[in-house]
């Protein structure tokens, strides 16, 4: 904490900076010009001050859409963090299952969302899916057009289907860079494996397990394709999450002006939650 | 690089933002005499642009020039605050720039507008967290 901090570095990354500015500063601005006028087309705009803002903040239907929104991505995190780690945990280090097991759990990583969202939805269907048709068959009461929860639990199960593979795989680089001279010496000290999992795996874990944390929230709360393919934002407005919502707005009814209000708002909760991932997870590992 | 050269870049580039804050003024659309501070600056053209939003981002140029300046001029070593993580002025700038974001969307969906109030409130949340934090 004693060192002075040089910034001129910063310089090096100019580059970068123009880049990053072509692909998101200048439509982010853009964005932020539309928030406050309206337009009725033909490139005409007229103010509206922060009327767009009032609006989506006082709009039930948003409201409701960030609830489910945040309720998806803590479901995710809850199943997909622990999961990943647990299966990280449990693969072959080295030698040839080693190389196929990493194989396997890559590919659901190389599927398009959209084709995901469409392998699912043929799988759940109750008349030709293996999914559907097996639990309909078992007795189950299965349908994820008409049912909000078997749709709910059929998107989760999806997302945990594609995604639970880049946490596991983060993780086991992450594990992969433990030295054994670690293990050695918790052998010797006989410690139980919770200790050696609390005391050397996770910390070592710790910065791909931020990563990971990171991107599967951000991933899960910008989540668009996948439910859009399955379910469509239903039954009713059931699976209707923020960017779905958005994307009706903004492309449905062309409503320029709230869609970029309602845009900048969600970017910006986006924003502070994952400040807030970074700052408790980094904070843990530069404590004294 | 000396002090006196980045000096030097940094008064040429507060005399540059200087000159676009005019050129901003001076495409302000005048009506029958009477500025019309909210009207397209200009119209028809790309990104839609109006005064007030880019006074906005004039704003948060310019504070990012401050702050590098300040930043190379005056060399700072991180500190521990009431939140218990190290910060530099940068980090409480985004904290501000964050939280005031956040203070002015309550004060609209709470009281609505004006928004003068958020924007008074957002700047003591300003203050407090350069003071604090």
């Amino acid at each position: 904490m004693d060192k002075p901090v040089n910034n001129r570095a910063w310089f090096l990354v100019l580059p970068v900076l123009v880049l990053v500015a072509f692909s998101a500063v200048i439509p982010l601005m853009t964005v932020v010009n539309y928030s406050v006028q309206d337009t009725f087309g033909n490139n005409q705009f007229f103010w509206n001050g922060l009327g767009w803002f009032q609006e989506v903040l006082d709009s039930d239907r948003i409201r409701a859409a960030l609830g489910r929104q945040i309720l998806f991505s803590a479901i995710i995190l809850a199943i997909e963090i622990p999961l990943g780690i647990f299966v990280a945990l449990n693969m072959p280090k080295r030698g040839f299952w080693a190389s196929v097991v990493l194989v396997l759990m890559a590919l659901p990583l190389l599927i398009p969302w959209n084709v995901v969202g469409t392998i699912w939805q043929v799988f759940g269907r109750v008349d030709i899916g293996l999914l559907g048709h097996t639990l309909a068959a078992m007795g189950f009461d299965y349908n994820y057009v008409n049912d909000p929860v078997d749709a709910w639990a059929t998107i989760v199960v999806m997302d945990v289907w594609h995604w639970t593979s880049l946490v596991a795989l983060l993780c086991y680089a992450g594990l992969q860079s433990i030295p054994d001279a670690y293990y050695q010496a918790a052998r010797i000290d006989q410690a139980s494996r919770w200790a050696v999992f609390r005391h050397i795996e996770l910390p070592k874990m710790s910065g791909v397990l931020l990563i990971a944390v990171l991107l599967r929230f951000m991933d899960s709360f910008m989540i668009y394709t996948e439910p859009f393919v399955l379910t469509g934002g239903g039954p009713g407005n059931a699976t209707t999450f923020l960017s779905i919502d958005l994307v009706k707005t903004a492309i449905g009814q062309f409503d320029l002006g709230p869609a970029a209000a309602f845009s900048l708002i969600y970017f910006l909760v986006i924003l502070l939650i994952s400040w807030v991932f970074y700052t408790v997870m980094t904070a843990q590992k530069d404590a004294p | 690089m000396t002090a006196r050269s980045v000096s030097a870049g940094f008064a040429a580039a507060a005399l540059l933002m200087l000159g676009i804050l005019g050129w901003l003024v001076s495409l302000v659309p005048v009506d029958n005499g009477a500025h019309d501070w909210a009207g397209s600056l200009n119209p028809g053209g790309w990104m839609a642009w109006t005064f007030p939003t880019a006074l906005f981002f004039w704003v948060i140029a310019a504070l990012l020039l401050t702050f590098t300046w300040a930043a190379i001029r005056f060399p700072e070593t991180p500190r521990r605050g009431i939140l218990g993580i190290a910060t530099t002025r940068g980090d409480r700038l985004f904290v501000s720039l964050l939280g005031s974001a956040f203070i002015c969307l309550g004060w609209l969906g709470l009281i609505g507008t004006p928004a003068w109030g958020g924007l008074a409130i957002a700047l003591l949340y300003a203050a407090a967290v350069f003071r604090w934090v």
